[in-house]
């Protein structure tokens, strides 16, 4: 019997460039200023108010 | 140099004034003298490494002045981000008395959600809260008068659109406007700018249009009593 594998791809923060785990308090919000790129932001960065860059337009945010 | 080139550089450097102070007042949502009678740049005494970027200068008095074009630019940019949501799916939240009548007419105005006075807990991330409501972007007055809503917020993984003053923190907070965020006048024009211009990015108004609303039917009220003491 062949062993089913399942792969995973973690989404990375925009602002830490690390994988967000699944359940995690993060959020996903499209660039407020372009409105093209989806900001992803881990439970860490909200909390700290570390500031994410939209890669399209160059928004600096929070 | 004679006198006659003399006035003549005195003439020519005063009308290039007029033309750039021409062009800043074209640029900004309201003119100046407005937006700075209303006190929307008086922030408080104390200062954040977060809000440092806003901030425009330090007056004599210890108080900390913020930047009138950013709160000019971030109000626009709020408004392109919340123009993209579906009405019913935005909530505003608003603890502080004077932000609870502006936040009663921005919701009035754009069809979103208002949660004034005490936040319950729960509202946002119980299952079980028969009252619940599952917005899908916060918008508030003073993230730290409102921390309940920024908490909920963010276990709930709801981008958060904060007013914040000189002395306030980015945790939890998605997107900043740095405004006064405690006075009266200062938030019912931060919020009726805020609804026109959300307004005009949906299409429904147009951009030499003003709302149906002025800014004093936003400002909170004050009783006689009140005002007497």
């Amino acid at each position: 019997m062949a062993e089913k594998t399942a792969t995973l791809t973690l989404v990375a923060c925009t602002s830490c460039g690390k994988p967000i785990s699944p359940g995690a308090e993060a959020t996903k919000f499209l660039c407020p200023n372009c409105g093209e790129i989806l900001i992803r932001r881990c439970g860490k960065c909200r909390k700290f108010g570390r500031p994410y860059k939209c890669p399209k337009c160059g928004f600096i945010g929070p | 140099m004679s006198k006659d080139e003399e006035i003549k550089e005195g003439k020519k450097e005063e009308k290039f004034e007029e033309e750039t102070a021409e062009i800043t007042a074209e640029e900004l949502l309201l003119p100046r003298d407005t937006m700075l009678s209303a006190g929307i740049h008086i922030g408080t005494r104390m200062k954040t490494g977060d809000m440092e970027q806003f901030i425009y200068r330090v007056r004599p008095d210890g108080l900390f002045v913020l930047d009138v074009k950013k709160t000019d630019d971030r109000i626009r940019i709020a408004a392109k981000f919340l123009a993209r949501f579906e009405p019913s799916k935005i909530a505003a939240a608003a603890a502080r008395l004077y932000a609870q009548e502006p936040v009663s007419k921005f919701c009035e105005v754009t069809g979103a959600t208002p949660i004034v006075g005490r936040f319950i807990p729960g509202l946002l991330s119980n299952p079980l809260y028969p009252n619940r409501i599952e917005p899908e972007v916060l918008i508030v007055s003073d993230p730290r008068a409102d921390s309940q809503a920024v908490k909920e917020a963010a276990s709930e993984g709801i981008p958060v659109i904060a007013l914040c003053s000189t002395d306030n923190e980015f945790s939890g907070v998605d997107l900043v406007i740095p405004t006064n965020n405690k006075g009266r006048r200062a938030l019912a024009v931060i919020y009726w700018l805020l609804a026109r211009q959300i307004l005009r990015e949906r299409g429904e108004l147009a951009p030499d249009k003003d709302l149906p609303l002025t800014i004093e039917d936003f400002e909170a009220k004050i009783s006689k009593e009140e005002e007497e003491t």
